[in-house]
């Protein structure tokens, strides 16, 4: 109990003397493109007081959504941006031209800021673009965490010291006893803290997207008070009509492709299952095939096979090239029964006078629906999560699926902020299911 | 018709439609690869293409820096992630099919969203985008990959082999080196297996974290074989990340071959 008071009471002193230290850090300011550095003033109004660090590097882009920059700087007149903006600053440059910096209205806090430089050389789809750059230091952040790693093991350490002087009137034996106790905790605390620590680190994103899907900001990591306008907007197909297509289009894929794999895996793992060995070997080689090969390879090589057919790309490639990847998992999950189960029930319906078809029914689904479920749940599972295959199959018909729509939106700049309230919901399924399962797996070995 | 039927009572030719799909949606694409590899734009043979890859230095600089870092991801996602699987494996540890489903449970939010959120925790601590992005990303991706093969082996490993060591003489430190690491070779293989080849072929994720300013091998054959007049260079160098894959799994394969592998799935 002493102990704990000792550590708690550390750590509340160390805090109290970052805090205040914290108070007294100022930001260096300078703003500067790459080559002549042009020191200008502090932005009026936005960052009062706050100094901030501009540089600029520029390189040629294609042409970049306006809603993705947060800074513009502009030689001329651009009349686009007065709805999405407002003048914040005028300078004339060393070569004598006059600029204007323009800021976007809402402006995210914590990130690196988009800036685009727009002068002679640049029509306005082609910008020089100027990658990113407004950084705020946050380097105190570390000195809080420095300082509370410091204060826990000041605490320890002093609580240690307390404890063995107390220790030092106990016998040699109690000392003995204790200290392999005091062995085996440590080893024990010690793991379970390397776990936690990597399990922190592991959620850190994803608790990013959560917290922030309870505000209305456009901006990952900008907090603007909470709102739960995203998850309305979501529910309400008020959000980006891009999105709401791309979900349509994920579970339509998603589906399609588990029940085509699901039957054709199944068949396939029953002609397997019943091959001659060498058979067997040369097909089983070939399942695994789609499973080793990434999925850039995978993209590709169907996408040469769709350009070479000339087929145009939409839809129906994304689902075939989902059912290649997905069918040998199902193949998979489904042997494993198949070696379980009595062979000769199948031949004994036909004997008793069923048709294949109805022995397949009722013999062999019955023992077979496991496995196909499981494979069903993994194919469905892989292909909502497929990235790369989708990317190079699914055509220029303007068809995305979540992936895909989030990587074109995360390269325009932003991300559509509805994303954060559909994935934290996602998430808190999968763990509510994660839960459930447990419960009934202890109910299971309590009876 | 009856004759069709009988040819299905056999279960043996119940593969045959998948045997066929696979045929022409997964051996004829990766012949492709290879046919559009040696052919040039009016579909003529040619050599041209593997000459350019030969020249271009900066392919083949992005080359041995793709694998530079995929080595490195994987040697990293080794060390974070053994000692996380040897833990969760040991005898008293109380709740290791929680801690596996929270290790996993990541993956069902989109590995894309979640490299942007990394990269929006970086600037918020200030911290570059960059090779050390880069790593920490690919790293945080791909870990359950490896912890997972090789939590696999060691829970099935029989502890008394363990115990045996022990009341030989050997300490913990010896029994560990000589007896548990050697019987987790086989999940290890397969995890290194399983990390190594999506980092060496990944494209969108190194964009995103050093906002476009490294370019690994992925992206640069995404450019090449997207791009219309370019599309048979590209497949060169699809065909020198497929030989760098073959060549890992035939490793892969080969080191785990006749022992029990401790696989995902």
């Amino acid at each position: 109990m002493r102990r704990m008071r000792l550590v708690v009471l550390g750590f509340l002193g160390i805090l109290v003397s970052t805090v205040t230290a914290q108070s007294n850090l100022t930001y260096a300011l300078q703003v500067g493109e790459t080559g002549k550095a042009a020191v200008v003033d502090t932005f009026p109004g936005t960052y009062a007081g706050e100094k901030v660090n501009i540089s600029i590097q520029l390189s040629v882009v294609n042409y970049q959504a306006v809603d993705s920059l947060d800074f513009v700087f502009a030689d001329r007149p651009i009349p686009t941006l007065e709805r999405w903006g407002e003048q914040v600053y005028a300078y004339t440059d060393s070569e004598g031209s006059d600029w204007t910096v323009w800021r976007k209205k809402e402006l995210p806090k914590n990130r690196k800021k988009r800036v685009l430089v727009q002068n002679a050389y640049g029509a306005f789809e082609q910008y020089l673009h100027a990658s990113i750059e407004v950084q705020h230091s946050r380097g105190w952040i570390w000195f809080v965490l420095a300082g509370l790693i410091l204060a826990g093991v000041a605490a320890y350490s002093i609580a240690t010291v307390v404890q063995r002087r107390k220790e030092k009137q106990l016998s040699s034996v109690e000392q003995e006893t204790l200290r392999r106790k005091r062995m085996g905790m440590r080893r024990h605390y010690g793991s379970q803290l390397y776990l936690w620590l990597l399990l922190l680190v592991l959620y850190a994103p994803i608790a990013l997207i959560a917290v922030f899907s309870f505000t209305e900001s456009k901006i990952l990591g900008n907090w603007t008070g909470f709102s739960m306008e995203l998850y309305a907007n979501l529910f309400t197909g008020k959000a980006d009509a891009g999105l709401n297509s791309a979900i349509w289009y994920t579970v339509v894929i998603a589906l399609i492709a588990a029940v085509c794999s699901t039957i054709l895996g199944t068949l396939a793992a029953i002609g397997i299952y019943n091959m001659r060995a060498r058979q067997r070997k040369v097909v089983s080689l070939m399942n695994s095939v789609p499973m080793i090969n990434p999925d850039i390879i995978t993209g590709i090589s169907l996408f040469l096979l769709f350009v070479a057919l000339g087929v145009s790309q939409g839809l129906a490639t994304v689902c075939i090239a989902h059912v290649v990847f997905c069918t040998p998992y199902v193949v998979l999950s489904v042997l494993p029964r198949l070696s379980r189960m009595n062979p000769n029930t199948y031949e004994a319906a036909l004997d008793l006078g069923a048709t294949p078809a109805q022995a397949l029914r009722m013999v062999m689904l019955p023992e077979l629906w496991p496995g196909m479920l499981s494979g069903f749940i993994l194919a469905l599972t892989l292909s909502v999560d497929d990235f790369g295959v989708t990317f190079f199959t699914k055509g220029s018909g303007g068809l995305e699926t979540l992936s895909t729509f989030i990587y074109s939106d995360a390269r325009k700049g932003g991300l559509t902020p509805e994303l954060r309230p559909l994935f934290t919901i996602i998430l808190l399924v999968m763990l509510t299911a994660l839960i459930i399962i447990n419960i009934r797996n202890k109910k299971q070995e309590n009876n | 018709m009856s004759k069709v039927l009988q040819i299905f009572s056999s279960r043996r030719t119940w593969a045959w439609p998948y045997i066929l799909f696979m045929a022409l949606f997964v051996v004829l694409p990766l012949v492709l690869v290879g046919v559009y590899a040696f052919t040039d734009m009016s579909g003529q043979f040619t050599l041209r293409n593997f000459a350019k890859f030969f020249s271009h230095s900066e392919a083949i600089q992005t080359f041995f820096y793709s694998v530079m870092i995929a080595v490195l991801n994987t040697a990293i996602c080794l060390l974070i992630g053994y000692p996380a699987a040897y833990i969760m494996a040991q005898e008293d540890f109380r709740t290791p099919k929680v801690m596996a489903m929270l290790f996993i449970l990541p993956m069902w939010i989109n590995f894309l969203l979640r490299t942007v959120a990394t990269v929006e925790l970086f600037n918020m601590c200030g911290l570059p985008l960059g090779e050390g992005a880069l790593l920490f990303g690919l790293c945080y991706d791909y870990l359950p990959f490896m912890i997972y093969p090789i939590y696999n082996t060691l829970q099935k490993m029989d502890n008394s082999l363990v115990e045996a060591a022990q009341d030989l003489g050997a300490n913990r430190w010896q029994s560990f080196w000589k007896v548990i690491v050697p019987m987790s070779m086989p999940g290890v293989y397969s995890g290194v297996v399983m990390v190594f080849m999506p980092t060496v072929s990944t494209f969108a994720i190194a964009e995103l974290l050093t906002h476009n300013n490294i370019k690994l091998f992925g992206s640069l054959i995404q450019d090449y074989i997207t791009t219309t007049d370019l599309l048979n260079y590209g497949a060169v160098l699809s065909l020198v990340l497929l030989i760098i894959i073959g060549l890992t799994s035939f490793f892969g394969d080969h080191d785990a071959s006749g022992e029990e592998k401790g696989g995902m799935v």
